[in-house]
């Protein structure tokens, strides 16, 4: 089987830089071996939530230039990167996900303590504030399903009332959600959802929350609503005079596999090839190119593209493995970026900086990883398994991975000059 | 200064919630006295929760130490009959490697038998056959009646069975001081690290039971006890690799010991003198990790590709007798001090040395010596009475007629806390509602814990019912129980704050492993707490921080 570009990883940057190459009229294939990091999302995408001295930068576009050389927007330019970032609300309208938020500034979401934290652009159910501080509601009520426990009530209640929003919260029964006890493991964020997506249950709570209604201005439900159906959430949205506002849950995230759902089907009408549950387990290389790449389930049959865009995440998704003496990319052996020291890839203090998240494969200014030193011509690495940026603490892991995959599909493509890749920096 | 109430005045004030300082309160309770429990953290905090959880046979001593031979097997016994549900007969083994002397197995029989602990020479395939994870090269085994122990279940159970005589237990209050009347210590200070207040206590004898920090407790009351705080650390395996304890047919040494524990198996110990002032701040380093592996392989090669869940370390408190800097020549032997004999200070003992397996044995002791100082009677019944959790069924009956449809979580509690299960409501679908995939810990079994137990906090949750000891290391259940805490407590900062140091408690074993599958599992902990939660960026404050070592 033959392919214009083959792209190992299904998370957010294959997908989207799959969708570009395929709407461009090229022929892809995306191989993914299962989950990615949307389905433990928070809604929203981060763009650059924090500098390095810890202050959230207002317009994003500007501080660009203040990011080392290393750092993958360094490495796609200032310029073009603003670019790209005014093209993302139209490129994901066009996947069927609407997305909100201004695309050059940051704004603030909801956390499931919570708590505001700053963010990029949102997914639709949740909406976004200015200020860190912003009241959100007069009054609100707060709405749990009974016997959920991975929507903290008490925790989203006690942060309102410190902005001055009077609360009170409920729990709603459902007796179709009852079933799922049948099995104490079920009371989970996707069971819910999928529940709610019957049209007959999801009435019955927009009646029972209704019947609570006292005034209350804002009505705080978790983001359990929608993983399915596309009717849910405008119904629930235009059912009560009151704001409707989600928050985000503990894993698993129905609005992040609510995204990954519709830019795979995305792809998919745009034609591409979208091979789920499988992984490359192997590549043939000549020289500085690669010829093809095998897989668990084709066996001895190999795939073969012009161009390789490996897509494969960080350590969870497996795009890089860590053992007790080194990290090492597992599909072409890539040259990586880490400390050699098992003592620095950590720190003693789990939410301080951890030193591991910023490991990853050493590219050159378009993207081409390295193997032995030297670049490898028809492969492109994008996403969280680059190296030069700790997505974690500085919040910048959607934006990575949608800005390297807008790049490296132009650069593929052939839309820009790539002797000239990052020169509009400084 | 004299400000206690009536309650303010006890027979017995015991210093120290480990298990000899829990046991040494049941005893004295049981035997009629008026006891007050003083712990500075938790109960089962320093060396009692951090060791293997072997229940020795003593074999492992019959060749270098026959008084802890005979100790050991002798409390092994008992503890298999007071408490059921602490304890699981696995058997051990003592497997001799080709690099190992062959010899020294006779020696080791006749050692074991002289102290009255069965010991059988297998073939080695017939050890195999019992123990398929023994690595295959052995050219020797001998079967000896070791098990394992659940020593934060054992520990909990003293101090249930203490509060239902009469015991008062006070955690998170640290002694500061003693009160002298003249030659006496008449009552101790004591501070309350929760609410931050001072207090007066007075008893008419003070037992300290505090470990290694013993030696702090007996020099703030004018003595010397000099101890010698030797760090073992260990590493826990996410699979029960062996169902049979595997030890080392060859005289101690590092990292020569498997314990299987519930879903676990923990191997250990390394062995290393540490100066006084590092005693609570014990972190496993690289060196030993590597140690540990590489010995660990040796008895059960499968460990190479085993999941390592946590790395941890305790101090033995042992008493310094000689200079050797290994501190395994010493004897493990149990050391109780009458400081009036030996220092002149009336109304102080000390219970030191020993071990987790001779818990019961030194607070027999030392509570024959608190009723000869008030010139009580009362006869110990601590080796015939069983703890509560064991005095009726065994955990697999009282599990039978808890289960319904959902067998697993009333499985898991019934083991966990045994005849005491019954107590946990799991009459809705709402108390059914796991918390904690790994451990299967019901919402029942939680609320029961923090209504019931003492608990403080999530570590003390964990101690209790196992929320947060899995594989995933509290990735989701940290935050539910934490909501449940909020609920409970009524405080949303302070389970906050706490879900935060938790959360760190756990990584304080992990980053020494934080490799493979470890590794991924903190990664997406991070991306939930620190990315989608938000919690990242603060970095706690150094107080906080100090704080969180302790733990």
């Amino acid at each position: 089987m033959r392919y214009d570009t083959i792209i190992i990883g299904g998370g957010l940057s294959g997908l989207v830089c799959g969708i570009r190459l395929q709407k461009a009229g090229q022929k892809c294939c995306i191989v993914s071996s299962g989950q990615s990091a949307l389905h433990f999302s928070s809604g929203c995408f981060d763009f650059l939530d924090r500098l390095e001295d810890g202050t959230v930068p207002g317009n994003l576009a500007e501080c660009l230039v203040s990011l080392p050389e290393s750092h993958p927007y360094s490495k796609i330019g200032a310029e073009t990167a603003k670019k790209y970032m005014g093209e993302v609300p139209e490129f994901f309208a066009g996947c069927g996900v609407r997305l909100c938020g201004n695309p050059y500034r940051n704004s603030y979401r909801m956390t499931p303590m919570g708590d505001m934290c700053p963010t990029w652009l949102s997914l639709e159910d949740f909406p976004l504030a200015g200020e860190p501080d912003a009241k959100v509601a007069d009054r609100a009520l707060v709405v749990n399903i009974f016997g959920y426990l991975d929507f903290n009530t008490a925790f989203v209640a006690d942060a309102l009332e410190r902005n001055g929003t009077v609360c009170r919260v409920i729990s709603v029964r459902i007796d179709e959600m009852e079933r799922l006890r049948m099995n104490p493991s079920e009371m989970r964020a996707t069971n819910i959802a999928r529940v709610m997506d019957r049209p007959e249950v999801c009435g019955k709570f927009i009646a029972a929350v209704s019947e609570e209604l006292r005034g209350e201005d804002t009505i705080i439900l978790p983001a359990v609503f929608g993983l399915a159906s596309d009717e849910v959430l405008p119904k629930i949205r235009s059912s009560f005079s009151a704001d409707v506002r989600f928050v985000a849950t503990m894993p698993p995230s129905v609005p992040g596999i609510r995204t990954q759902m519709k830019l795979r089907k995305a792809f998919e009408h745009a034609g591409g090839v979208y091979l789920l549950g499988d992984t490359v387990n192997g590549a043939e290389m000549s020289g500085d190119k690669v010829l093809s790449i095998s897989t668990s389930n084709f066996g001895d049959y190999r795939l073969h593209a012009d161009n390789y865009v490996l897509a494969s995440g960080s350590f969870f998704s497996k795009g890089l493995v860590a053992v007790p003496d080194k990290i090492y990319e597992p599909v072409f052996g890539l040259d990586v970026d880490y400390a050699g020291d098992r003592k620095e890839w950590y720190d003693t203090d789990l939410f301080s900086p951890q030193n591991y998240i910023s490991f990853g494969v050493a590219t050159s200014r378009d993207f081409r990883p390295f193997k032995d030193g030297k670049p490898v011509s028809n492969l492109y690495a994008v996403g969280s398994v680059l190296s030069g940026t700790n997505a974690l603490n500085e919040g910048s892991g959607a934006g990575t991975a949608i800005l390297t995959a807008f790049r490296t599909a132009d650069l593929i493509l052939g839309r820009v000059d790539s002797s000239k890749a990052g020169q509009s920096l400084k | 200064m004299k400000t206690a109430s009536s309650d303010g005045i006890y027979d017995v004030i015991i210093i120290g919630g480990g298990a000899t300082g829990a046991g040494t309160a049941r005893d004295c309770a049981l035997r009629g006295l008026k006891v007050l429990l003083i712990e500075r953290h938790d109960i089962a905090t320093g060396a009692t929760g951090r060791n293997h959880g072997l229940l020795h046979s003593g074999a492992r001593y019959a060749v270098t130490d026959t008084e802890s031979a005979r100790e050991c097997i002798s409390e092994n016994m008992i503890l298999k009959k007071i408490a059921r549900h602490c304890v699981e007969r696995t058997d051990g083994l003592f497997l001799t490697l080709p690099e190992d002397d062959l010899g020294y197995q006779d020696k080791f029989v006749q050692a074991c038998r002289a102290s009255g602990i069965e010991a059988e020479i297998l073939d080695p395939e017939e050890a195999l056959r019992m123990e398929p994870s023994a690595n295959p090269d052995i050219i020797g085994a001998v079967k000896v009646p070791d098990g394992s122990v659940d020593p934060f279940r054992l520990t909990s159970a003293n101090v249930i069975d203490a509060k239902l005589h009469g015991a008062q237990i006070l955690v998170y209050n640290e002694v500061t001081d003693f009160i002298f009347d003249k030659d006496r210590i008449v009552g101790v200070k004591v501070l309350d690290h929760v609410t931050g207040e001072k207090s007066c206590r007075y008893g008419d004898v003070i037992v300290n039971a505090a470990g290694i920090w013993g030696a702090g407790i007996a020099e703030k009351a004018g003595t010397k006890i000099n101890m010698f705080p030797a760090k073992g650390s260990l590493l826990i395996f996410g699979h029960r690799v062996n169902n049979v304890v595997l030890n080392r047919c060859r005289k101690p040494a590092n990292a020569d010991i498997l314990v299987p524990g519930d879903t676990i198996c923990v191997i250990g110990t390394t062995s290393d003198r540490v100066p006084y002032d590092q005693i609570d701040d014990m972190r496993v380093t690289p060196e030993e990790v590597d140690i540990l592996l590489s010995e660990g392989q040796k008895l059960a090669p499968c460990l190479a590709s085993t999941r390592i869940i946590r790395a941890y370390a305790g101090v033995r408190p042992l008493v310094a007798v000689d200079d050797d800097p290994s501190g395994r020549n010493i004897s493990r032997g149990i050391v109780l001090l009458d400081h009036e004999t030996r220092d002149g200070i009336k109304g102080f003992i000390s219970i030191t040395g020993g071990k987790l397996m001779t818990y019961r044995l030194m607070a027999e002791l030392a509570t024959d010596l608190v009723c000869k100082k008030l010139g009580v009677t009362a006869k110990c019944v601590t080796a015939e009475v069983p703890l509560p959790g064991s005095k009726n069924e065994s955990p697999e009956e009282i599990s039978d007629k808890l289960s319904s449809v959902y067998a697993n979580p009333m499985r898991a509690s019934a083991g966990r806390h045994g005849d005491m299960a019954s107590s946990i409501s799991h009459g809705n679908e709402y108390d059914l509602s796991l918390v904690c995939e790994c451990e299967d810990v019901s919402l029942g079994e939680v609320e029961y814990a923090l209504e019931n137990l003492d608990v403080n906090n999530l570590v003390d949750l964990r101690r209790r019912t196992r929320v947060g000891m899995g594989t995933c290391q509290g990735e989701l259940c940290a935050c539910r129980a934490a909501g449940l805490l909020a609920n409970t407590k009524k405080c949303v900062a302070d389970a906050k704050a706490d879900l935060r140091r938790f959360m760190n408690e756990r990584w304080k074993g992990m980053y020494p492993v934080s490799w493979g599958e470890t590794l991924r599992e903190n990664e997406y902990t991070l991306w939930v707490y620190a990315g989608v939660c938000g919690m990242n960026g603060h970095a706690s404050s150094k107080t906080e921080k100090e704080a969180e070592n302790e733990i």
